[in-house]
């Protein structure tokens, strides 16, 4: 009996569901307050998001005769299931739900799973803004999947583990996977923008030539779904990057150390904000990309610079 | 060097941004404040209003209406709702009765009458019009 | 490949102002472009038939917001001209002063909404809290931010004391340090150059076809400027540059305009240097005698050309305006045919809309 509320709780309050939501919620505020004060703007108070998404759910729903109501409202609850348990994988500070060798793989697809249903949501609600942003979708969806791939398998290739937790331990062991790989690291920032499709990736629900994209049919409690989705995704990409290149919860740069909990919780928070203002400034730095102007730089740059750092990898670990 | 320079071109002021002033102004949280010259509410000088109907005739917007029964008899009529704060009555004015003050006109729906009397000559008597009807519009 | 039909329609977040736009697409190519005007017609026309002279000074300030001192600048040069009115120094000065304020003021809100429209929301924000600073200016001197209603029949109603003056050097001063960032972004920055550079280009035998006027024009090589070629109010007494590119492309246009804003400053710095005494304005009589008469200026967006025929009573018989947005609005077509359809925003920010000039 104790087990199952233990189970529980840890699945719905921390660090499962009510955890994720209330982080996706606050990371959403800050990022939204600090690009309106980096663009001399006030920024929205504090329970804006909540707001948001609370006016949202008690919206009605309306869709086009002929879109396929039945699939609208089943994608929004899957790719919310989908980022919710790629989610309970991911170390948060040090402690993680279900941890095992391998959970890296299931991550990394239970998260490009949303890419997925985003373009299914355009092509099935049918409208012609719907069905271009999802074209552009998954042309974008190539252009930046494969670089994140090889930029978060190199960490697994050059511990040697394909378990999130046994990289974190070696990180805390050694050092620090941004110092061995700083390319990587940055390919895994440039593909996690494309994912989160922030600006300036932000091609298929650019509001100026689509509309509104793969959603823009969208509304009520389907969009506040689709909204939550993409904020959790964020709350899961940061926590990955932290935990595979910034070494999860550990304090010190070089020697390893094995703080209390709630030292490592601490440490993890400032990461986890240091990344996303990382994510912030760079939203608010550039315009868009053209869509062939991003196939361009995902194919010509990125990919060629993810199998550079993977052979280096691969080289360093049999020299 | 100036590759990387230009691709991050904006840090800069990015952070210069940061550490000055919001433009956002708070209003109607904050009090607004206004220069003397700002175009707002129609106001008169009763005494020095003449009746000649300079401004009725040169009101872009047809907002002033005069009802004149005598030479001294008259009542001169205003319709805030489609005043476009011009200025043109003061232009016209050679007694320099009906001028532009610089009070902020709320907008409002219905909220106050549609007519407004500037002046009033005439003795008493009810005027043609109920209260809150509107004139038709000249055109 | 199969050919959809986007619209971008009356409602698009793109347009500030109401223009239906049909794209036929293949895949990521814009292949035809189809447009209806008319969402914005008032009949102003007609409307200023039925009013004064006097009356119609505020009419016709309405026909556009941001150019709304360009018109009644023109209106009442003509009138002035039916008149045979000269209007004092001091009052073309303060004249002048408006309409340069304007067109800093035009361009820094086209270069916002052009940045928008590609989505960089900085420059969009960077470029309005800029135009803060000359909307203030504005509205110092005439009392309103948009809608100045400065000009007379005969000059202009407001004049300045040294205060004032003090008071708007230090504001352009200010200004001045703002635009010139601003210019910096537009060489510099990577992603703006490459969301506008060899995008949407018109050549010159293009332009020349569709008579299109003012920085679109410029930007493509024609080098025609109103305000050095005609001049009117006070340009014949002020020197400044006429900025031409030969690009004919978005980035072109961009880079004549900001370009323009430091010569307007420049502009606005020698009035007031340089503002004579005296009187602001003539009476002028409400009775216009017969005759007709073309007026012209040079708007932010290009030329714009007023016919005024009076017949002798104090009512117009007839005005016709044509804005320097229509033409450009016929050029749309051409420009819009075979881009992608990522390109469609940074070619219709690129010719500065203003469709309530175009529909009147």
């Amino acid at each position: 009996m104790r087990e199952l509320l233990s189970v529980l709780v840890t699945l719905f309050i921390f660090p499962g569901v009510a955890f994720l939501v209330a982080c996706a919620l606050l990371f959403e505020w800050i990022d939204r307050r600090t690009i309106a004060r980096l663009q001399a703007r006030v920024g929205p108070p504090w329970f804006q998001p909540l707001a948001d998404l609370v006016k949202l759910l008690s919206k009605e729903s309306i869709l086009p005769r002929q879109a396929d109501r039945p699939i609208c409202t089943a994608l929004p609850v899957v790719s919310l299931a989908a980022v919710l348990t790629a989610a309970l994988y991911i170390p948060v500070g040090g402690r993680v739900v279900y941890g095992f060798e391998g959970d890296l793989i299931v991550v990394l697809f239970l998260l490009s799973l949303p890419a997925l249903f985003y373009f299914l949501a355009g092509w099935v609600s049918v409208g012609i803004y719907s069905i271009i942003g999802g074209s552009r979708s998954v042309l974008q969806y190539f252009s930046y999947e494969v670089p994140f791939l090889m930029a978060l398998s190199a960490p697994a290739i050059l511990t040697g583990s394909w378990s999130i937790s046994d990289i974190i331990t070696q990180q805390a062991e050694s050092a620090w996977i941004v110092l061995a790989q700083p390319v990587g690291f940055l390919l895994a920032i440039v593909g996690l923008i494309g994912k989160l499709k922030r600006v300036p990736f932000d091609i298929p629900k650019a509001k100026s030539e689509v509309v509104g994209g793969p959603l823009t049919e969208f509304s009520g409690r389907k969009l506040a779904l689709w909204r939550l989705v993409v904020d959790i995704q964020t709350v899961a990409g940061i926590f990955l990057l932290v935990n595979m290149f910034l070494g999860g919860g550990d304090l010190t740069l070089l020697q390893g150390s094995a703080p209390l909990g709630l030292a490592r919780a601490v440490t993890f928070s400032i990461k986890a904000l240091g990344m996303l203002l990382t994510l912030s400034v760079t939203s608010v730095l550039y315009a868009r990309l053209r869509i062939d102007q991003l196939a361009n730089l995902g194919w010509r740059i990125l990919a060629p610079l993810g199998l550079l750092q993977l052979a280096a990898t691969i080289l360093m670990g049999i020299g | 060097m100036s590759q990387i320079k230009s691709l991050l071109y904006l840090l800069p002021e990015l952070f210069e941004t940061l550490f000055e002033k919001v433009i956002t102004v708070a209003y109607p949280f904050a009090p607004l404040e206004l220069p003397a010259n700002y175009t707002g509410r129609v106001r008169i000088e009763a005494d020095l209003c003449r009746g000649c109907g300079a401004c009725v005739r040169d009101c872009p917007a047809f907002g002033l209406e005069l009802e004149k029964k005598g030479r001294d008899e008259f009542r001169l009529l205003h319709y805030p709702d489609r005043c476009i704060s011009c200025g043109q009555c003061e232009e016209s004015c050679r007694f320099k009765a009906i001028r532009l003050t610089n009070e902020f006109v709320e907008p409002s729906h219905g909220q106050r009458p549609s007519r407004e009397v500037l002046v009033d000559h005439l003795p008493d008597e009810e005027t043609d019009r109920e209260a809150n009807e509107d004139t038709p519009c000249a055109a | 490949m199969t050919r959809v039909t986007i619209p971008v329609g009356p409602q698009h977040p793109l347009l500030k102002e109401p223009l239906s736009l049909r794209l036929i697409a293949e895949g990521e190519r814009v292949v035809e472009a189809t447009m209806r005007l008319g969402y914005v017609h008032r009949g102003i026309e007609r409307l200023a038939e039925e009013r004064s002279y006097v009356q119609n000074l505020h009419l016709l300030e309405r026909v556009c917001g941001i150019c709304s001192h360009v018109h009644t600048t023109t209106y009442c040069q003509g009138v002035e001209a039916l008149l045979d009115l000269e209007v004092p120094p001091r009052g073309l000065m303060l004249r002048t002063l408006l309409c340069e304020l304007e067109r800093i003021h035009s361009h820094l809100l086209w270069l916002g909404v052009l940045a928008e429209n590609i989505g960089f929301s900085t420059v969009f924000m960077y470029a309005w809290r800029d135009r803060e600073i000359v909307l203030d200016i504005m509205e110092n001197l005439s009392g309103g931010r948009i809608a100045h209603a400065v000009n007379v029949i005969g000059g202009v109603r407001i004049d300045l004391d040294s205060d004032q003056i003090d008071a708007i050097r230090r504001s352009l001063d200010e200004l001045h340090g703002q635009v010139d960032d601003l210019v910096n972004v537009v060489e510099h920055e990577q992603t703006l150059k490459a969301r506008t550079q060899g995008v949407g280009g018109a050549s010159l035998e293009q332009i020349r076809r569709h008579c299109a006027v003012g920085p679109v024009a410029r930007a493509a090589g024609l080098d025609r400027d109103l305000r050095r070629d005609a001049p009117y109010a006070a340009y014949d007494r002020l020197s400044f540059e006429v900025v031409t590119e030969s690009g004919g492309d978005v980035w072109s246009a961009t880079r004549v305009r900001v370009r323009e804003t430091v010569e307007s400053l420049s502009l606005c710095q020698q009035i007031l240097d340089d503002l004579p005494p005296g009187e602001v304005a003539v009476r002028a009589s409400r009775r216009v005698p017969e005759g007709q008469v073309v007026a012209r200026a040079e708007a932010p967006r290009g030329e714009v050309i007023y016919y005024i025929r009076s017949d002798g009573s104090d009512s117009p018989a007839r005005i016709k305006i044509r804005t320097p947005t229509l033409p450009a609005l016929s050029m749309v077509r051409e420009r819009l045919r075979d881009i992608n359809i990522a390109d469609v925003p940074a070619v219709i920010s690129g010719i500065d809309l203003c469709v309530a000039c175009a529909d009147r």
